[in-house]
């Protein structure tokens, strides 16, 4: 039994429900079963609870958070408990009168996702025509007192188009620029043979941010997340199983990480049932890859163990049917041939749009 | 960053304070544990002040080694002004 660290952060994921439609969504392929959302007196609870645990930061995602109504209601109670809040959003609910209220709430940091620079491809991987309308809420972002940050998910359709994302967020006046590969979960995992990247366009990637980060250096600020699948060692996902981060699904479900729900051996609490400090502390769940006791060879002896944790629960479970295995992702597991073998696939190209 | 600048925070940047005089710098997806001295730099930006009087209070209060802790302090300053955390 390990003691519990203390967590830092707290995602809330307020609703699964969305307006687009792109085949790299992270949700669950079954969002559509979440319609029991918590009420914004649970919401309001959770916050508190985090906050007594220790948390910091407070991040509202979904699904698209902003079609929650009371979200401005729940960023002021998250900012009472003293949180640091930001928002995850597509950005096409976020016209002046949204803005207003967020603000005078006192949101902290809003992060915005493109999911290509230039309108059609955009529009073809939304599923829907919105990439006007999200370069007007980054346009307006921009000029508030709230630190912005520009997503791009890149993947196979969008990967050629890096250098361009970066010139439109370096004139857009954007401070900084996630562009994170995709991680194959939910309806990424489904889609993972159409959006998987050549490893000519990884290389070139690569090459292009360096450059970038080089260039623009004290202007703006790179964030780059690596291909699960293309490294020699996994990522060390939420930096370790139920030590700083945790998750809160629409309808109250506690997960030590945002893809937790798919692990199928595992049996997840919910804040309706239990306080949040006892389902971080005691639950199974959270006690089951906890620290590195669970971890098998060759995680177990392993100098990097508490480097990257062992990889992802989440992807052990979903490539190699054991959420207690080794990451496939790294080199070192014997199961590493799945994922090498799904990195220089066949070059699917059908995609499967999330339905709304 | 020079020692005549009057840096302020960036935006989204947030000072929190934790039990014994510790504090973290809260920043987008980030929070950065401070020690005392830095803590303390820390609650004296005020856009006002100028970075020669910010680390000339601290260096006297924490009665540090003056030349080392001057220079640790404007580092920190240089870092985190080059993530736009402080302007």
């Amino acid at each position: 039994m390990n003691e519990a660290p203390r967590p830092l952060s707290l995602l809330c994921e307020l609703t699964y429900r969305c307006n687009l439609q792109c085949p790299y969504c992270y949700n669950p392929l079954d969002y559509k079963t979440y319609g029991d959302e918590l009420s914004t007196e649970q919401w309001r609870s959770v916050l508190v609870q985090a906050a007594e645990l220790g948390v910091v930061q407070a991040h509202f995602s979904g699904g698209e958070p902003t079609l929650r109504r009371d979200l401005a209601e729940l960023i002021a109670a998250a900012e009472g408990c003293g949180l640091y809040t930001n928002l995850i959003t597509q950005g096409t609910f976020l016209d002046d009168a949204a803005l207003d209220a967020l603000l005078a709430a006192g949101l902290d940091h809003i992060q915005i996702s493109i999911q290509a620079p230039d309108a059609a491809l955009a529009d073809e991987i939304a599923g829907t025509v919105v990439h006007e309308r999200k370069l007007d809420a980054v346009r307006r972002v921009a000029q508030r007192d709230v630190a912005l940050t520009l997503n791009c998910v890149l993947h196979r359709l969008n990967h050629d188009s890096i250098a361009e994302v970066i010139e439109y967020a370096r004139v857009a006046g954007v401070r900084r620029l996630e562009l994170a590969n995709v991680q194959f979960y939910g309806w990424a995992f489904r889609n993972r043979a159409a959006l998987m990247p050549t490893r000519e366009q990884v290389a070139r990637g690569e090459a292009l941010v360096d450059a970038a980060r080089a260039r623009l250096r004290g202007e703006m600020e790179i964030v780059y997340v690596l291909p699960d699948y293309f490294g020699d060692f996994p990522k060390p996902c939420m930096n370790g199983w139920g030590r700083q981060f945790l998750t809160v699904t629409p309808n109250g479900r506690v997960l030590p990480c945002p893809a937790a729900a798919a692990i199928e051996t595992l049996s997840f609490e919910n804040v309706r049932d239990r306080r949040l400090s006892e389902i971080w502390r005691h639950s199974d769940s959270f006690e089951r890859y906890r620290g590195t006791a669970w971890m098998p060879e060759p995680c177990r002896s392993c100098e990097r163990r508490e480097v990257d944790w062992g990889g992802c629960r989440c992807q052990a479970y979903l490539l190699a049917g054991d959420a207690g295995a080794t990451d496939p992702a790294c080199s070192l597991s014997p199961q590493h041939a799945i994922v090498t073998s799904l990195r220089d696939g066949n070059g699917e190209t059908s995609l499967v749009a999330r339905r709304a | 960053m020079k020692l005549d600048a009057r840096p302020q925070f960036g935006k989204g940047v947030k000072l929190r304070q934790e039990p014994g005089g510790l504090a973290m710098l809260l920043v987008p997806e980030s929070a950065l544990s401070l020690n005392a001295p830095a803590a303390a730099a820390m609650e004296l930006v005020d856009g006002e002040r100028t970075l020669a009087e910010i680390v000339d209070a601290v260096v006297e209060h924490f009665e540090v080694g003056a030349d080392r802790a001057r220079d640790d302090l404007v580092d920190l300053f240089d870092r985190l002004a080059e993530r736009g955390f402080v302007r």
